[in-house]
């Protein structure tokens, strides 16, 4: 849609806009072609108000040989072209017009002698308006450009945050806060070791969660701080065994694990009535890097029970986008463990 | 106030979260804690054994959750949850708890908690128990664990290992690989619970799981037995083969 026709309001300014080319060519009749003020008002007027709508066309002009991809000699034969063309259109409207005055008026108008003035005002006009036209596309496009990165910036901040909740489950906050503020009353000493302990952690998986991929020796060490946290939580339920095998040096992407770690203590065993340990293991080959967190699981636990997934989609999820399908994740239960498996290329720090 | 003590049992499978509403009850006099349980199974032998006349109940625990609980114990005492999940008030305000508090929660918002709870213990204010269970109930699709109580005890039957249901008088027996667990509820409920789609109602006192099947036998005019996959036999009424036919 044109922009001057997409609103009443701007059009009205635009052809009153044009209302000072009508003057413009009404001073020139008079001056140059020798018209009475009168006479080169009378054709002034109506012939700019005509041209103006002659000159919308300018804005498609422009469209269809934009700036930035169109070669100079395309841009001025196009410019002329639809210049001279639409000039000449206006000369001939410009001449109906003095004869229709002729007719109606008796005002003797010898078109010949201002026929040359027109036809080069409305050149100059046309070439006018495609500069304008091209001004104000200038500016659409920069306002375009400008919304488009803030949407965009908007929508990686989003992201972001959604990364983050899907991989650090709020609830865990939640009791671990609550913790503290039991600590805090029976052992000061201990309350303090927990918020640092806690602020330690955060701190880290905020700083790995912005980088690209970690080495998996850092995003153990970090496996390792969250369930130490939990420890405080659960007490001696809660066993933890860690052993990054010689996997230690290829990058994973970060957090990678917290969503199976947390699963293995919220959903594994958090609901055993005796705990458990959750074991962490990495071995690798030259290509591949396997990842595997095993943890006991209550035989009678409902099977569908909402949220184990989520965490495995998550993951899942990631893997899919960062890898293709050169990476995978597979869950299983076996004698009372459940076993998740995450295989993925082993790409090793640059 | 009463001069009797109110006696209070906590449930909450973190150490530290009970030492937390121990600690806040310190500042009430005239409360006594008679049990703290660190799960489900726990609180369910408490509640029978000591008939406390408040809990603070935990709703994430090890083998029951604290809605499984309630339902299990089946009367009521009123129940303030703690819970680090607030998606669970709606269904506690169903279950008619006298309060929900969120943790972390501070010494104020607990001792707001339990002035309710004592002014709805002083106003008698007694729920029917089929209200309770019935609100407990309503979960999203069929019942996947059937949890039985005997005293003190509980038993956690999952509903695929269930063989059938029996009705027996004014109980219900599940009957599982050879074990019998008997349930005060009626057979209709028991069917309206259960997955519709793997138990059929095969006859007025028997709910049958579509696994347990091997085949169907014309054993008189107009009368079926269903042959189960151990060889042994279960009535079929007409109304039943009907359901039956209509599943397999």
């Amino acid at each position: 849609m044109h922009p001057l026709l997409a609103r009443g309001e701007r059009l009205a300014l635009y052809l009153a806009l044009w209302m000072i080319a009508g003057a413009l060519l009404a001073a020139l009749l008079t001056g140059e072609g020798g018209l009475t003020a009168w006479t080169a008002a009378l054709l002034g007027f109506p012939l700019a108000a005509a041209y103006a709508f002659v000159c919308l066309s300018a804005w498609y002009v422009a469209r269809s040989a934009p700036l930035a991809t169109s070669g100079m000699a395309r841009l001025i034969g196009t410019a002329l072209g639809a210049s001279i063309l639409s000039s000449a259109a206006w000369l001939a409207v410009a001449r109906g017009w003095a004869a229709a005055l002729r007719r109606w008026s008796g005002v003797s108008i010898s078109f010949q002698e201002i026929a040359t003035l027109v036809f080069g005002f409305g050149v100059l006009l046309y070439l006018l308006s495609i500069a304008v036209a091209y001004v104000v596309a200038a500016f659409e496009h920069a306002r375009e450009a400008e919304r488009r990165e803030l949407k965009a910036q908007v929508f990686s901040r989003d992201a972001e945050l959604r990364t983050l909740r899907a991989q650090i489950d709020p609830h865990f906050l939640f009791n671990s806060l609550h913790s503290i503020s039991a600590l805090t009353a029976a052992d000061p000493g201990a309350a303090r070791r927990m918020t640092i302990l806690l602020g330690d952690f955060l701190r880290e998986s905020l700083a790995l969660g912005a980088a690209d991929r970690i080495p998996l020796a850092k995003e153990l060490a970090l496996v390792e701080k969250y369930l130490e946290v939990e420890r405080v939580r659960l007490g001696d339920r809660l066993r933890v065994r860690v052993s990054p095998g010689e996997g230690g040096e290829c990058v994973v992407p970060p957090l990678l694990l917290q969503p199976l770690v947390e699963n293995a203590v919220k959903h594994g065993v958090s609901h055993v009535l005796d705990g458990g340990t959750v074991v962490v293991t990495a071995s690798c080959t030259p290509s591949r890097l396997t990842i595997t967190v095993q943890n006991p699981a209550d035989a009678d636990r409902p099977r569908s029970k909402p949220g184990t997934r989520l965490g495995l989609n998550n993951v899942r999820d990631r893997l899919r986008t960062l890898y293709g399908s050169d990476a995978a994740i597979r869950w299983a239960e076996q004698d009372g463990q459940w076993r998740v498996e995450v295989n993925l290329p082993a790409q090793k720090t640059p | 106030m009463t001069t009797t003590p109110l006696r209070v049992i906590i449930v909450d499978d973190e150490p530290l979260a009970r030492l937390v509403v121990r600690e806040y009850l310190k500042a009430h006099p005239g409360v006594e804690v008679v049990a703290e349980c660190g799960n489900g199974f726990d609180a369910v032998k408490a509640v029978t054994e000591l008939t406390p006349d408040l809990m603070f109940l935990d709703i994430q625990m090890p083998k029951l959750d604290g809605f499984e609980v309630l339902d299990l114990i089946g009367r009521s005492v009123p129940v303030v949850f703690t819970t680090a999940y607030d998606e669970y008030a709606l269904r506690a305000f169903e279950v008619h708890a006298v309060d929900y508090l969120l943790k972390p929660f501070n010494e104020q918002r607990f001792a707001a908690a339990l002035s309710r709870a004592r002014e709805r213990i002083l106003a008698r204010e007694t729920l029917p128990v089929q209200d309770l269970v019935a609100a407990a109930r309503p979960r999203s699709g069929p019942l996947e664990r059937v949890l039985i109580r005997e005293g003190g005890q509980v038993h956690v039957l999952l509903v695929e290992r269930i063989d059938y249901v029996e009705a027996q008088d004014d109980y219900v027996c599940f009957k599982v690989a050879g074990k019998e667990y008997l349930k005060d509820q009626t057979m209709a409920a028991v069917e309206a619970a259960l997955d519709p789609a793997r138990f059929v109602r095969v006859h007025r006192s028997y709910l049958l799981n579509l696994e347990r099947i091997a085949r169907v036998e014309l054993y008189a005019k107009d009368s079926r037995v269903a042959v189960r996959r151990d060889g042994r036999r279960l009535p079929v009424s007409r109304a039943g083969y009907t359901r039956l036919t209509k599943l397999l």
